[in-house]
């Protein structure tokens, strides 16, 4: 938090914009294949920010996530669709994500005062009770076969024909753009959260409510707010994947989306945007790159095999599970985690390092303190 | 220690009053009718055997514990109603036996502190509206006056893990003191100490008292600190007073002699 | 009338499996303070492994094997992956999602293994039904009440008089100063999630047993409805776990029973009852209806 000078804000600028322009010249020299994983990753990413915001830096275990996505995708459907409103799809955009908001304000009874565990399986009802209303009403949804997502003109399609320097700007390109607007309008507004007074705020809940209370901290408060922030970004991701999957199913939106989630922030390291990127990518690409590689790997077989053989979408699996525990055993604040202490190590091998006691880690979930 | 941030000598704090505050815990009284006042400006200690009452006496004042009877005031403020949050934004700062600081630098610790004088909320810090930056960039260089006094300003950016015990009690103590309070609850700020970092936390604590004008109540186990520093001492014994006044006249009281060596040794000579 | 004792008997019927698997839950929270997400699939070993050996070993003999086996790797999970180093009452948080991605390795493993089958556990019940007098009950459901009845009265039982129940109390007040007293903290924790494997692989005979189909690969997810009972409870007390089960699989029954009535809540609803109750119940008591006030903090 020193003052920054003039080589060091360049440094930070520097060090922001150039992956930006990296991102945004990708079009230019991937196929759609890759382009489609980037746009899932990006999704996914918006939504494990949210997510790390409230599981990692606030300290509530959710799993009640992929019911805020399936707000924001379906809201979108909906508000933008017929049967719905039919409103213009930017405005049903904005609109179906105040509308996760609110459905995390709705909850906020139960997430202000229900606490640790008691929260985590608490939100396990909403993904539930969330995808029962998805296949029962019908008239929203569409039940069990879904809805087809209303386009976002531009963006979802080839029209009006665009080509830039001899690279013709379909569908996947154009998206591209769209989910790297807006994973970095989540990025942008996610480190000024945790950066300002809020991020304190809901860090020092996370550590010791206790401490937070004292020092001014509107616990119920802080922690319901939390909530609503996180479904927000939950939502956005869920437009963003409507909008890729042009048709949304209420099974995509079962458990095991909220489980994915979790292990996003997890792997990636809690309490970071870059840690929640990085997971993100990670649980996101590796099942489709799997598919896509399966002939070539080892112990894998190709899609679409008989039942028993560890096909690509189960390797993956296999992997990722294996990665939560393993991460969580031994390096407990995930990637985010080993590229800090390495950085910390490095600064401890200058002279004017002031520590005097060695760091310890920092767990990824922190433990409540024990009230005095 | 540095004693040159300039500060406008803060406007005389208020009272806090104590009266007959009575707590239970499933049947058991932890602090049994306990009156006592903290005039401004002044050092009160509050000093007994382990298990007397005294950090239940804190959880009360600070908000944590809400008391069977009896009330607590600060001024014309009733706080024994009130919530946590709202009683530190009437100007009440503690700091914990065990230490209490959150992950993050000394800074995010000290700019915790300074949460109820800052307004950003959710929205201006998500889209850093000018305000909410400007808001931060003054706290910023409140929070560092406050690292300078309390002599934290080598390792204001320094990670709040990496530091050693007695410096971290002293974040806790730089942090409760952002908040501004006009009184400051300090709960064993010496304990686990050795004495140098003792001395220099009895001087951190006169200095600040005397150049920010706030009340400060004291829990200790050390009594040659608590005798030098106080201006008051209230006595507890299994959560009842058992004797009040001026260290001298607390020192000589038969009924402490008694309550402090019938059950245990105090860390240093009372005499 | 009858309809009304239908509902009574198979809510029973339900309730005391859930019973089985909440029961689970609560031992080794109160051992460990983990929720342990694993069990599901440790629900699905234990009907996976009757499945394929009741052929050649018969029912009982299946049954035993699947339930040593079962418990053997929820103590192992424990003991070599959860468990590493000093026992920790800070580490729970870590450990339970620790318990997530072990269910994910697991559940991958036994659905690749079940793919789209329906197993038959061979159990010797069948497809026979007894007439108690009005109503007509499913010989399965009769035997699921009678056995968890035994079962749970062994566990309550084992509480009680047993060193290890008092060990394990003793754990779920103060973890410090248990191992103060003695107690050996490894040792009961591993002997916990033993007890839980075993309870979560008979459970599994009779939440697959007739008029369920059979054993399918998201037979484990069942086991999540649990939770609600287990929370309803408040996790830490085995009776509130009982009466939280019984509660959940009375709503889930008549809500099933009365569908048609209750058609405004959309078919299948008696799926997801449970947690609209659970939710409910917390929105009043955040710590469930027997919970320690102080249980949530852990």
């Amino acid at each position: 938090m020193s003052e920054p000078t003039a080589r060091t804000r360049a440094l930070h600028w520097g060090r922001r914009v150039l992956p930006l322009l990296l991102l945004c010249v990708l079009p230019f020299y991937l196929d759609a294949f890759w382009l489609r994983i980037g746009l899932f990753s990006l999704a996914a990413a918006i939504g494990a920010v949210g997510l790390g915001l409230l599981t990692g830096t606030a300290g509530q275990l959710s799993l009640g996530h992929a019911f805020f996505l399936a707000v924001g995708a379906y809201g979108y459907v909906w508000l933008a669709g017929e049967p719905g409103p039919g409103l213009p799809p930017v405005l049903a955009l904005v609109l179906a994500v105040l509308l996760a908001g609110a459905a995390g304000g709705l909850f906020s009874p139960v997430a202000g005062r229900v606490r640790g565990i008691y929260l985590g399986v608490a939100t396990l009802a909403l993904v539930f009770l969330g995808h029962h209303v998805l296949l029962t009403a019908d008239s929203v949804t569409g039940g069990f076969n879904g809805r087809s997502v209303p386009p976002l003109p531009g963006f979802t399609d080839s029209d009006p024909q665009l080509v830039l320097l001899g690279v013709p700007f379909g569908a996947a390109e154009r998206l591209w753009y769209l989910g790297l607007a807006l994973f970095a309008l989540t990025w942008f507004t996610a480190c000024g959260l945790l950066r300002g007074r809020p991020g304190r705020a809901l860090t020092a809940l996370r550590d010791s409510e206790t401490a937070a209370s004292v020092m001014g901290v509107h616990v119920a408060r802080y922690r319901s707010t939390a909530f609503v922030v996180s479904s927000m970004y939950a939502g956005l991701a869920g437009v963003l994947l409507a909008l890729a999957f042009r048709r949304v199913v209420p099974d995509y939106f079962a458990l095991a989306l909220s489980v994915d989630y979790l292990a996003m922030i997890v792997i990636g390291g809690l309490g970071s945007v870059a840690g929640a990127t990085a997971g993100a990518v990670f649980v996101t690409a590796l099942p489709l790159l799997m598919t896509r590689y399966a002939d070539q790997l080892p112990l894998v077989a190709a899609p679409g095999a008989a039942d028993g053989v560890v096909g690509p979408t189960e390797a993956a699996r296999y992997l990722y599970g294996a990665a939560i525990v393993l991460v969580l055993l031994y390096t407990p604040d995930g990637l985010r985690g080993l590229t800090r202490r390495l950085r910390t190590r490095r600064r401890l091998e200058r002279p004017p390092a002031t520590a005097t006691s060695s760091r310890e880690p920092t767990p990824a979930v922190r433990p409540k303190e024990h009230t005095p | 220690m540095s004693t040159s941030a300039p500060r406008p000598q803060a406007t005389e704090p208020p009272e806090l009053r104590v009266q007959e505050v009575t707590v239970r815990f499933a049947g058991l009284t932890a602090l049994d009718d306990v009156s006592f006042t903290v005039s401004p400006g002044s050092v009160h200690a509050l000093i007994g055997p382990n298990g007397a009452g005294k950090s239940t006496c804190f959880n009360v004042l600070s908000g944590l514990c809400r008391p069977a009877s009896g009330t607590v005031r600060l001024g014309d403020a009733e706080l024994t109603r009130l919530a946590p949050h709202r009683i530190a934004a009437l100007g009440v700062a503690r700091t914990f036996q065990n230490i209490v600081t959150t992950e993050g630098t000394v800074a995010d610790n000290l700019m915790l502190g300074r949460h109820v004088h800052s307004r950003a909320g959710f929205a201006a810090s998500a889209l850093r509206l000018p305000r909410a930056v400007r808001e931060q960039r003054e706290h910023l260089a409140k929070a560092r006056e406050i690292a300078e006094l309390t002599g934290l300003e080598r390792h204001f950016d320094t990670p709040v893990a990496l530091l050693s015990y007695g410096d971290r009690k002293r974040v806790e103590f730089a942090r409760a003191l952002c908040l501004e309070p006009s009184v400051l609850l300090l709960d064993e700020p010496v304990a686990g100490m050795n004495a140098a970092e003792r001395a220099r936390t009895a001087e951190t604590v006169r200095d600040v008292r005397a150049e920010l004008g706030l009340s400060v109540v004291l829990v200790e186990h050390d009594m040659g600190l608590v005798m030098r520093l106080a201006d008051e001492v209230t006595v507890l014994d299994f959560g009842r007073r058992i004797a009040h006044g001026t260290p001298d006249e607390v020192r000589g009281d038969p009924e402490v002699l008694r309550a402090y060596l019938g059950t245990e040794t105090p860390q240093e000579d009372v005499a | 009338m009858t309809g009304l004792l239908d509902n009574l008997l198979s809510g029973l019927a339900l309730g005391s499996v859930y019973a089985l698997v909440a029961l689970g839950f609560v031992v080794i929270f109160k051992a460990s303070g983990v929720l342990n997400f694993a069990h599901g699939s440790l629900l699905l070993l234990g009907g996976y492994l009757i499945a394929v050996l009741h052929d050649d070993l018969g029912f009982a003999g299946a049954l035993a094997l699947a339930v040593v086996v079962t418990a053997a790797v929820a103590g192992a999970l424990d003991r070599f992956l959860l468990q590493r180093g000093e026992p920790d009452p800070h580490a729970a948080h870590v450990q339970t999602i620790v318990t997530i991605g072990l269910d994910i390795v697991l559940v991958t493993d036994l659905s690749r293994r079940i793919g789209g089958d329906l197993l038959s556990l061979g159990d010797p019940w069948g497809d026979s039904v007894h007439d108690l007098g009005p109503v007509t009950v499913a010989d399965s459901r009769l035997a699921a009440i009678v056995v968890s009845a035994v079962v749970i009265g062994a566990v309550f039982a084992l509480f009680r008089y047993t060193a290890w129940g008092l060990s394990l109390r003793a754990a779920a007040e103060d973890l410090e100063a248990a191992s103060l007293m003695g107690v050996r903290l490894v040792r009961v924790r591993t002997l916990a999630w033993c007890l839980a494997g075993a309870l979560a692989a008979l459970a599994a005979v009779f939440l697959v047993a007739f008029p369920a189909p059979g054993l399918e690969r998201t037979t484990g997810q069942i086991a999540l409805k649990a939770f609600p009972a287990a929370i309803l409870g408040g996790m830490t007390s085995p009776g509130g776990a009982l009466a939280g089960s019984v509660l959940i699989g009375l709503t889930e029954a008549f809500v099933v029973g009365y569908q048609t009535e209750l058609h405004v809540l959309g078919e299948g609803f008696g799926d997801v009852a449970p947690y609209a109750v659970m939710v409910l119940v917390l929105l009043v008591r955040p710590t469930g209806l027997f919970g320690a006030r102080g249980a949530a903090r852990v």
